[in-house]
């Protein structure tokens, strides 16, 4: 018995693997444009590597070879209940060696006014920029479906933003989903 | 013995991946079940009350097993937020977000009651499905739609508006919002109207 968990444990690992990765899609299109309010805390707009303290910025100006982009909405349980798992991939993301490539991760409100973003934000401490999309114009520009929702948009040195990465619905495991964003920018 | 070993090995693994699939299952559980009603008209009935106006008062059951009476509530606040049907996008995509919102019902003394024309069995499914539902949710099913109906909040296809009716601590109206049925009220204006009652 004891030799046969030994074997069956590690499948089912993989297994367990394989069903969080099935969720993400590998894509290879172009960032729509679309444009963010520069964030009025001194903390974001430093996370994001903004020199400008008012006006507009775009996802390519975010100083990062990597942005994840989370689709949520304060009204959506699913999102509530990931709130604390995407804390952590936020940590995760500030932790990474030296010589990985630089991700960083913003949040988009789908239908959310800047006082539910706030609500939000205040209700699970969330760190990361979050922006609100009350009209749901960035959210359509980027063909989201459904929240949460992930796009990972790929920056570095190769010509416009490129979204790489697409998933629909929350992921099991920061871990292997980080691996999995780094993994699909890197090609 | 190794037979047994085999045997039982053999059931954990499609256990843990009974399990695993249940787990997706239950994620995906509320927006695979919900029905898409499209664009429905933005209002489709006609006020019967204003504000200044007693509420109309009503005794509902709740998925919780009581009765809840509105005259009962005299001396708190009290938040009236009807929904159309239960298990459509907007509703499902409304009630969780005053899930995570009740510090500011507790913090003006105010009850918040959810009310719908569907019953109780529906309902309770539905709230399950959606989770950390704090507040009473109300069955106005039958007679069906009777209180959004004395409201002016019955739609024609038996439906209620999704309507906030705000209720001071006398039971007199102190303000009702009937938003498109297509858009969620924001946030910011049931606080804002419970910062204003005393």
């Amino acid at each position: 018995m004891r030799k046969l968990s030994f074997i069956i444990l590690p499948i089912l690992v993989g297994l367990y693997g394989l069903t969080a990765a099935a969720a993400a899609q590998r894509t290879a299109e172009l960032l729509p444009a679309f444009v963010l309010e520069v964030p009025a805390e001194k903390k974001h707009r430093s996370y994001l590597g903004l020199e400008v303290e008012s006006g507009s910025f775009s996802v390519a100006d975010i100083d990062a070879e990597i942005v994840l982009i989370e689709l949520f909405s304060m009204y959506c349980p699913y999102c509530q209940k990931e709130a604390p798992l995407i804390n952590e991939l936020f940590e995760a993301m500030n932790e990474l060696p030296e010589d990985a490539p630089r991700v960083k991760i913003i949040g988009i409100g789908a239908s959310n006014s800047e006082f539910e973003v706030d609500h939000f934000r205040s209700t699970y401490n969330v760190q990361f920029p979050l922006f609100p999309d009350q009209d749901m114009a960035i959210y359509k520009a980027l063909s989201g479906a459904g929240t949460p929702g992930f796009i990972g948009v790929r920056l570095s040195g190769r010509g416009d933003p490129v979204i790489v990465l697409r998933q629909s619905g929350g992921f099991y495991s920061k871990k292997d989903f980080l691996a999995e964003l780094l993994e699909f920018a890197q090609q | 013995m190794r037979l047994f070993d085999r045997r039982a090995s053999l059931t954990a693994v499609l256990l843990l991946l009974l399990f695993f699939g249940n787990a997706a299952a239950v994620e995906n559980g509320l927006r695979d079940a919900l029905y898409d009603t499209g664009q429905l008209k933005p209002v489709d009935s006609t006020l019967k009350v204003a504000p200044g106006q007693a509420a109309p008062d009503f005794t509902l059951p709740a998925i919780s097993g009581k009765e809840v009476t509105l005259s009962s509530l005299r001396g708190r606040n009290v938040v009236i937020s009807f929904v159309p049907a239960a298990w459509t996008p907007v509703c499902s995509d409304q009630w969780p977000g005053y899930g995570i919102s009740r510090h500011f019902f507790d913090d003006n003394e105010a009850v918040l009651l959810g009310i719908t024309v569907d019953n109780i069995p529906t309902l309770h499914a539905w709230v399950i499905q959606m989770g950390n539902i704090w507040f009473e949710v109300l069955s106005d099913f039958w007679p069906h739609g009777e209180v959004a109906s004395a409201y002016g909040l019955l739609r024609t296809d038996g439906t209620s508006e999704r309507a906030l009716v705000f209720i001071d601590r006398q039971g007199i109206i102190s303000d009702i919002y009937v938003s498109d049925i297509n858009v969620r009220p924001p946030l910011e204006y049931i606080v804002t109207q419970l910062r204003s009652m005393k």
